[in-house]
């Protein structure tokens, strides 16, 4: 029975994911084509005539009604056509294929590493529950959390590339060779990263662990002289686990793209973020619109799959 | 999970990271026996396909992936012609109507999959009339249609009959292969100019019907270098192999001994170019960033950003360079081929043509205290260095026809006579118009629009009647100006070609907006004398034409203008080159070389 | 759970040093609202870039403006855009989230989640700024991108608080003695979730800031006026000649408010033991 009741889960949560994709593209299309920025003017050259202008309009698909783009995109979207940029002229799935792992490459560090201090941060807080640990701990997260990202990013690149600072790492760019060009150019973006998310990462994983250290397992495996060590990364891990591994699927998608958004687009580097970025302060809606549904894929993928994976391991969540 | 495979999962994802990051790494570092240039550029081409070559970053790549039939001198100034893939200058009927271009024989495209066999044929003649065609193809998104619109016979014809590119018109023939025939519809004197530009590079058909959109990111020319990448971030170039060999001759370029004499140009002297193997074109928008690239040796070239100035030059005027950077550097300090001005939407009643001559004339009085409350020093002071040149009128100091001796009094403030012009026509505190200034979004277009208002405050106008209207993308702002939804419009100008005919076609009636004319200036006056002056060869009586023109827009107030900025330049004294920032002509990286190294 | 509550909470050391700091920063802003402070902001009143002195605290900037007054009126503009945001944003979570849960399994329900899923799955920077570019840009249209983008996740939390309370005695006797549902709404409801509420305010006060700054330095905030997310855009040409004014100033004031507001928001979260470790 278990196996025919997970797949008929899972077609119901695919099926509630195409609806909401479904969303997802009309509301951004409206957004972003009907209202976005309009490209007329960038594409035509000096001293244009009005029969010039229209036809640019025509090019561009602006002179069509909306429910027919709509139509035609989605259309094109089933065949897994995602259209052609509409500055570079370039298709936009190798654009976005290129870019893909550049941006993989600059936010895993900064997401796995600020996740692992979080984690580590929040135990050493929680263990020590309304001690000087904790209180400092806490302390520090609130600071974290009111700094801006912008703050930290402006802040670290005058303290670790500029001339007033140490002055050891570039100021911007990504030309990755080899470990060494790789380490040089991800470290200061990293840290960055880092220091936006531990404040809410260590928060996260305290109450955690304070909710898994007040369970009933818990303390009989301390009354059975369980050391700390065994206690926190064994016992509270092995059950804190689906809470975990869902916020760290669930990030992704958002990590991906808001993320590396402000991050690409100062550091110039030529990731999803600043292909993005330029796509809408120069109105490439094609571009647009790819990174918007494949987000929204991405997240809803993400979801079925954490839902899944979470209705495998708890057969208690099945019944509910 | 167990500590061990929690740190075994992140390492494992690191390594997948690290990577993912490498697989996207341009091939490899060159080895460094290749010759590589790396040149900066403070902004990125958004296509390499010439038709659409709008900016100065498009052109400078395109000019030397492709090949143009007319090209500047490396380094005459003013600007001189010279023949490119053309075998020489055009012949030209006695009226002045018919022009005939022979093209160089033998010279081929790059090898590309879009010819057959892969190998890349000879270039003719009726490339280039496809070429040109191409801009008034509607569907070729080409936009250099303006250069040539109803100045060849028969184009619009060709257009309306359907742009059948087997069919060219009348006006734009080739006789032979090797042999082209432009028939204008009136003299047209800067046509061997366009010719020169990025527009009219020569394209294959097979590559454009192969590629389509694509060809964007692709370039498949005849010029000194093939293309290896690009992307938003660089484009790489490579040596032609195959590019026709023509040996430099350095007396023919244009070179001045007392000006270009240290330089070690003398070392591609018969050398046939290209002399590089690599060139790399970084795209780096942000100054702070482009100046720290250079500094650290990353690349070889900079336009200085302001904020630079007073580190790089020991003295302003004459410009001197730092002592600290002159055993590594060298520099030049030029003239950009253009200006910045603001201009009055003159359509608007508020502020410019009025039908009652009465409000026509108090209008102008409004116009010009602005003009007379502006501050061009200060501006020049605060976001140009002090470097740039401020200039009555609208003839900038790069072209021929500047006159350095004109009334300096439109460029020179005086906030007693603006005051004086406002109260002796009625205009106060309480009637003054409430006015648009419209900006694309950016740091320093806002700081510009905060100074031009608080230069205004000085005069009684009041700042909640100076709203900025800010758009998202300079495209946006294009089109509300084009559309007349802004009062007061601050745009630069490059210059297209160096004739002062391309700097006064902004104030001509019929190219009111949406054309260049962005203020919509409708003076028959100055439209009279343009017109005459327009099919004019260059000659004093030109010239005459010229200043009266620039005397209208001056008179009339209908901008604020003007200022050229200095463009101050910077390159690795290992390069031997001169390097040019300008629109016109752009950069030729064919002449770059490196100095020879004393043997170790 | 009482909201009353709240006041004990306050009174922790943490809580009275950020409702300290946020008195101050109001009290200032106000000032600069009054025309008291900081009235010549867009006066180029000195040298360009003159280090930090007595008259300009933060030095000037490259007009010759005030960095110190220019951040004071940054100060109102996160005030403002901040609190017309979190009204704007609670209000309507509170709304279509009481909607939902009170119909909770019905079509509405359904049908306000499934809104409420749409828009949890577009990155909140892409929406925002996509809603800012169609509304045309400036202040008021990023303040409706955030209220827009931002009242789901107090919708979520309301829909399920009201869901749960529904089915509680109080409610149903309530509903079977006859009273119409909004008094039900004002006497039972809306005081057992004030806590929520007012958790989120803080919540969506601080990310409507953080997010306004990012936004006005992208480009797409602020138009006329100041904004720190437009001098921290202008610090970044600044350090390169060696002039820190904006980026200090700014971002100074800034983490001074959001740690307030991040103080304040701890206490209330603590004394409701309402940690929503999401986010």
């Amino acid at each position: 029975m278990r196996p025919l009741r997970l797949l008929s889960s899972l077609l119901k949560r695919l099926g509630y994911g195409l609806a909401l994709m479904l969303g997802v593209t009309l509301l951004s299309f409206t957004l972003m084509v009907q209202f976005g920025p309009d490209k007329t003017f960038e594409l035509l050259g000096k001293n244009p005539t009005g029969e010039q202008i229209a036809e640019v309009r025509r090019e561009l698909g602006y002179d069509r009604p909306f429910i027919v783009r709509y139509g035609a995109w989605l259309g094109s979207l089933v065949r897994g056509d995602l259209g052609a940029s509409d500055t570079t002229g370039e298709a936009v799935a190798p654009l976005l294929a290129r870019a893909l792992p550049v941006t993989l490459a600059l936010v895993l560090p900064g997401y796995l590493v600020g996740n692992l201090f979080g984690l580590l941060l929040g135990m050493l807080a929680a263990w020590h529950r309304g001690g000087a640990w904790d209180r400092l701990v806490l302390g520090g997260s609130v600071a974290g959390l009111s700094l801006s990202f912008l703050v930290i990013i402006i802040l670290l690149q005058i303290l670790l590339s500029t001339p007033y600072g140490l002055d050891l790492f570039p100021t911007r760019g990504w030309r990755v060779t080899d470990l060494s060009s790789y380490l040089h150019y991800v470290t200061v973006p990293t840290l960055a990263l880092i220091g936006v998310t531990l404040g809410y990462n260590t928060r996260f994983y305290r109450a955690i662990v304070l909710e898994e250290l007040g369970r009933e397992h818990i303390r009989t495996a301390r009354a059975f002289g369980a050391t700390g060590r065994e206690v926190l990364f064994v016992h509270v891990l092995r059950n804190g686990l689906v809470p975990i591994v869902t916020r760290l699927l669930y990030s992704i998608p958002l990590v991906v793209v808001s993320g590396s958004l402000l991050l690409e687009t100062y550091f110039g580097i030529p990731g999803v973020g600043k292909i993005t970025f330029d796509a809408m302060t120069s109105g490439d809606q094609p571009v647009l619109l790819a990174v918007v549904t494949l987000t929204a894929v991405g997240f809803v993928a993400v979801q079925v799959l954490a839902d899944t994976a979470c209705r495998m391991a708890d057969p208690r969540m099945a019944q509910s | 999970m167990k500590p061990a495979s929690t740190t075994k999962i992140t390492l494992a994802l690191l390594t997948l990271a690290l990577l993912a990051g490498c697989s996207e790494a341009p091939e490899s570092q060159p080895a460094p026996s290749l010759r590589t240039y790396v040149h900066a550029m403070d902004g990125a081409p958004a296509t390499l396909d010439p038709g659409q070559a709008s900016n100065l970053y498009a052109n400078t790549l395109v000019i030397n992936l492709y090949d143009t039939l007319y090209r500047y001198r490396y380094l005459a100034r003013p600007y001189e012609l010279a023949p490119n893939l053309a075998a020489d200058l055009p012949t030209v009927s006695e009226d002045g109507l018919t022009l005939t271009i022979r093209l160089k024989p033998g010279v081929r495209f790059i090898d590309d999959p879009a010819f057959p066999g892969g190998v890349g044929r000879e270039v003719i003649a009726q490339d280039v009339v496809y070429s040109l065609l191409r801009h008034f193809d509607p569907e070729s998104r080409a936009q250099g249609a303006w250069l040539w619109r109803d100045r060849l016979v028969g184009l619009d014809d060709w257009k309306e009959a359907g742009a059948d590119y087997d069919t060219p018109p009348e006006g734009l023939r080739a006789l032979d292969d090797h042999t082209l025939q432009l028939t204008l519809t009136r003299p047209y004197p800067q046509i061997v100019h366009t010719l020169a530009q990025g527009y009219a590079a020569v394209v294959p058909r097979e590559a454009v019907e192969r590629y389509g959109r694509e060809l964007g990111v692709r370039a498949v020319g005849s010029g000194p270098f093939r293309l290896e990448s690009f992307d938003r971030s660089r484009a790489v170039l490579v040596r032609n192999d195959a590019y026709r060999q023509e040996p430099v001759d350095l007396a023919a370029e244009g070179f001045d001994p007392s000006r270009d004499g240290d330089l070690g140009l003398e070392h591609i002297e018969g050398r046939a170019p290209p002399f590089m193997d690599r060139i790399e074109v970084e795209f780096i928008a942000e100054d702070a960033a482009r100046w720290n690239s250079y500094y650290a040796g990353e690349t070889h070239f900079i336009k200085v950003p302001v904020a630079q100035f007073d580190q790089v030059l020991a003295s302003r005027s004459p410009a001197t360079l730092a002592p600290e950077l002159l055993a590594e550097h060298r520099f030049d300090a030029a003239p950009e081929a253009g200006f910045v001005y603001t201009s009055f939407n003159m359509a608007d009643p508020n502020l410019g043509h009025h039908p009652d001559p009465a409000q026509a004339e108090r209008n102008r009085a409004l116009r010009c205290a602005m003009v007379k409350a502006f501050d061009w020093d200060r501006r020049n002071a605060q976001f140009y260095g002090d470097m740039g040149q401020v200039f009555p009128g609208v003839i900038p100091p790069v072209v021929p026809e500047f006159d350095a001796g004109l009334d300096r009094a439109s460029v020179t403030r005086d906030l007693e006579e603006a005051r004086a012009l406002l109260r002796e026509h009625g205009w106060t505190a309480e009637n003054l118009p409430e006015l648009g200034y419209g900006f694309p979004s950016s740091v320093t277009e806002r700081q510009l629009f905060e100074q031009f208002r608080s230069f205004m405050g000085d005069i009684g106008y009041p700042a909640d009647k100076l709203r900025p209207q800010v758009y998202a993308t300079f495209g946006d702002y294009y089109r509300a100006y084009s559309q007349g939804e802004v009062g007061l419009i601050t745009t630069g100008w490059t210059l297209d070609y160096p004739d002062a005919e391309n700097t006064l076609q902004l104030f001509y009636g019929p190219n009111a907006s949406p054309g260049a004319n962005n203020g919509s200036f409708r003076d028959e006056t100055f439209d009279a004398l343009y017109e005459e002056a327009a099919v004019l060869e260059p000659s004093a009586e030109r010239t005459r034409l010229f200043a009266a023109m620039n005397q209208r827009v001056i008179d009339e107030c209908a901008a604020i203008t003007g200022l050229t900025r200095s463009l101050l330049l910077l390159w690795n004294r290992d390069l031997v080159m001169r390097p040019d920032r300008a629109f016109v002509g752009g950069y030729a990286f064919r002449f770059v070389d490196r100095r020879p190294q004393p043997e170790p | 759970m009482n909201p009353a509550a709240s006041a004990p909470a306050l009174r922790t050391r943490e809580a009275r040093v950020g409702l300290a700091l946020l008195a101050v920063l109001g009290l200032a802003s106000l000032a600069v609202a009054l025309g008291w402070l900081a009235q010549g902001w867009d006066q180029a009143i000195d040298d360009q870039w003159s280090g930090p002195s007595l008259a300009h605290w933060f030095g000037t900037n490259r007009l010759g403006q005030d960095v110190f007054d220019r951040a004071l009126v940054g100060l109102l503009t996160a005030f403002s855009v901040g609190g017309i945001v979190t009204v704007g944003a609670i209000t309507l979570g509170a709304l279509l989230g009481g909607l939902a849960g009170w119909h909770s399994g019905s079509a509405v329900d359904e049908a306000l989640q499934y809104l409420m899923g749409v828009i949890d799955s577009i990155p909140i920077y892409l929406l925002a700024v996509a809603l800012a570019f169609s509304l045309g840009g400036g202040e008021s249209a990023i303040i409706l991108a955030m209220v827009l983008s931002f009242w789901t996740a107090t919708a979520r939390l309301v829909r399920a608080e009201v869901a749960r309370l529904r089915e509680r005695e109080f409610i149903l006797a309530a509903r079977a003695i006859g009273l119409p549902a909004w008094a039900i709404l004002g006497r039972h409801l809306l005081p057992n979730t004030v806590h929520i509420l007012l958790v989120q305010a803080t919540l969506t006060f601080v990310a409507a800031i953080k997010t306004e700054v990012i936004l006005s330095f992208l480009g797409i905030g602020a138009q006329d006026g100041v904004s720190w997310g437009l001098m921290l855009a202008e610090s970044t040409q600044d350090v390169l000649a060696g002039h820190f004014g904006n980026f200090l100033a700014a971002s100074l004031l800034l983490f001074l408010l959001l740690l307030g507001l991040n103080l304040v928001a701890d206490a209330l979260q603590d004394a409701f033991d309402l940690r929503e470790p999401a986010r």
